[in-house]
């Protein structure tokens, strides 16, 4: 899942290093457009439905963060 | 009681001071009867309407709270037995017991704002209320919006009730933030109010720090700046060419030293007593488009209607339905955006009506909203464009000119708000290329009540400013993070006279260089009517 969590996160934004990052909504390197985006690609890459109540920085900081979120939605 | 005046200041010191003396246990209820002080001394006649808001908001989270609650304690019992679909089911049905008391909630909090702020005029035309006696709340929009994020995070379960009403009116009223903000969030500020915070010698010099900083970018700049402003504002008939032009330009001065220095103001207080209250601006003009200079201006805002409007309206299902099926007409890449461009609308339409009801203020969103939008659509033109020129997106002139062109939009958008109306400001914007002929510029210039001495005033400081926020801005991206507290951190480390000699420097020139009145008394902040 990790890999194509990548994959979605790379074609949206291919200037940010995505494996090193940790701080991708602190530092404001998301854009709240790039939010809305990887969020539907998510949806529908791992039909899973992410609402706004998941929007919180703590599940968009980093890669490893955004895979948690979707594993706990696929629950 | 304006921030500027000097019954504030010793206000100030004296809670600052009893707060460091009392119990710890108490320091929470000191700070309530500051607020609560300083909202009598300034807005007596209004006072209800906060109290009505904090009763309200308050009774309405401890309900949320419990459907969490249950709705969590029910999930946790039948845990082994609950199919997805069943969890599915029992999730929509809490989100509607829950749905129900926040519209209940919004309708009363915003009510009385759209009732004092908005509608005040027609009720009173149409005589189906008597709005004329009634003064709007001081704050009335900050404290609504910062309570409605209160209600909101709890229906997203992101955060617990508060069960104390006398600390959640304290988390309403607090006295730094209620006049122009920041919209501070819950769980951000709530835990620092209550928790009573020990002396530290770094706090209260980086607040006052904050503070005379905030006092120098008020009364030296932005109360100069406005001579000018105002003068060209208030009979914009008289003007053409470059003076418009530079009224414009003055007022991108005048409304950023304002209404930041007001919020440093604002924070710097807070901070004198340990609490860091959530920054607004993150040096805004060096913005590389208009979506990023949203993000760094009035940021608490900004990220306000973020996640209540533009996140709820840009996922939600209706618009996502309807760019599917818009994708037919309009193409696979209008069509996906297509809830990104109603989001968009609808999130610089609130920031429009924030300002006021008047058409100038919707106008002033919906051009903030087109430009956004249009650069989304036309981003692939753009690309091309760049590929076929050659232009490398990272050099430093691309984005130098992307940095100017920004300002240059902004600039052009500030002439809706800050004109006396949509008509006005549209003549304005069109007297600016109208050349003023027979007077050389020099001579219009020293016409505005501005003299050369204010003019060099005016370009010292704010050079100081720019150096200032590059090295916050260099910092920033070095180490991530806002960068506003680069500069303060790189004093600590100087040598104490060297500190002690820039900070009376500071104190001198606003003590000197400030705008005053007749007895020290100084101009209102813009912000301050919100």
């Amino acid at each position: 899942m990790r890999e194509t969590v990548l994959e979605i996160l790379t074609e949206i934004r291919k200037d940010i290093d995505f494996e090193n990052a940790t701080r991708l909504i602190d530092d404001n390197i998301l854009a709240s457009l790039d939010i809305v985006a990887i969020v539907g690609e998510f949806n529908d890459e791992f039909d899973v439905e992410i609402s706004v109540e998941d929007l919180v920085p703590e599940n968009f900081n980093s890669v490893d963060a955004m895979v948690e979120l979707i594993t706990r939605a696929q629950e | 009681m304006a921030f500027t005046s000097l019954y504030f200041l010793i206000f100030a010191a004296v809670v600052v001071c009893v707060y460091y003396l009392i119990p710890s246990g108490f320091k929470w209820v000191w700070l309530l009867a500051a607020s609560y002080a300083f909202y009598l001394l300034s807005s007596p006649k209004t006072f209800l309407f906060v109290l009505l808001t904090t009763a309200v908001t308050f009774l309405g989270g401890l309900y949320i709270g419990k459907c969490n609650r249950e709705h969590r304690d029910y999930l946790e019992q039948h845990k082994a037995e609950l199919s997805r679909e069943d969890k599915k089911t029992l999730k929509a049905q809490s989100q509607k017991r829950k749905r129900r008391m926040v519209v209940l909630i919004l309708a009363l909090d915003f009510g009385i704002l759209a009732v004092l702020k908005y509608f005040r005029y027609y009720l009173q035309t149409m005589g189906l209320f008597d709005t004329g006696t009634l003064l709007i709340p001081l704050g009335i929009s900050f404290y609504t919006f910062q309570s409605a994020a209160y209600i909101f995070d709890l229906y997203r379960n992101k955060t617990e009730p508060d069960r104390n009403i006398g600390k959640f009116a304290m988390f309403t009223a607090f006295f730094p933030q209620i006049v122009q903000g920041p919209i501070s969030r819950y769980d951000q500020l709530a835990a620092q109010l209550y928790e009573g915070h020990r002396f530290e010698w770094r706090n209260l010099t980086h607040g006052a720090e904050l503070i005379l900083w905030g006092f120098f970018k008020k009364l030296v700049i932005a109360d100069r700046a406005a001579v000018l402003v105002n003068e060209v504002f208030g009979n914009h008939t008289d003007y053409t060419g470059g003076a418009v032009f530079m009224a414009l330009l003055f007022y991108m001065i005048q409304i950023y030293a304002d209404f930041s220095g007001g919020i440093d103001i604002a924070r710097g207080l807070a901070q004198c007593m340990g609490i860091n209250m959530t920054h607004n601006f993150i040096r805004p003009y060096f913005a590389h488009d208009l979506s990023e200079f949203w993000n760094r201006w009035h940021v608490s805002l900004s990220h306000w209607c973020r996640d209540y409007i533009f996140y709820p309206v840009a996922m939600s299902k209706f618009f996502g339905r309807m760019g599917k099926d818009l994708r037919n007409v309009l193409g696979d890449r209008v069509g996906k955006l297509f809830p990104v461009i109603i989001a968009q609308f609808c999130t610089f339409l609130t920031i429009g009506l924030w300002h006021g009801a008047a058409f100038k203020y919707i106008a002033y969103g919906l051009y903030n909203g087109i430009v956004i939008v249009l650069g989304l659509l036309l981003e692939p033109v753009f690309s091309r464009i760049l590929e076929a020129l050659h232009i490398n997106r990272e050099s430093v002139t691309w984005k130098g000119f992307r940095m100017v062109r920004t300002f240059f939009v902004v600039l052009v958008g500030r002439v809706f708000p800050k004109a006396v109306s949509f008509t006005a400001a549209i003549n304005m914007f069109f007297s600016m290329f109208r050349l003023n002929k027979g007077v050389p510029f020099s001579e219009t210039m020293m016409s505005f009540g501005l003299t050369q001495i204010d003019y060099l005033i005016l370009i010292v400081c704010c050079a100081v400013w720019l150096l200032i926020s590059i090295y916050e801005e260099k910092t920033a991206r070095k180490e991530g993070g806002a960068g506003e507290e680069a500069f303060r951190s790189m004093l600590d480390k100087k040598p104490l006279p060297l500190r002690w000699g820039l900070l009376l420097l500071m104190l001198a020139a606003v003590l000197v260089l400030g705008i005053y009145g007749p007895g020290y008394d100084v101009s209102a902040f813009i912000y301050r009517g919100f």
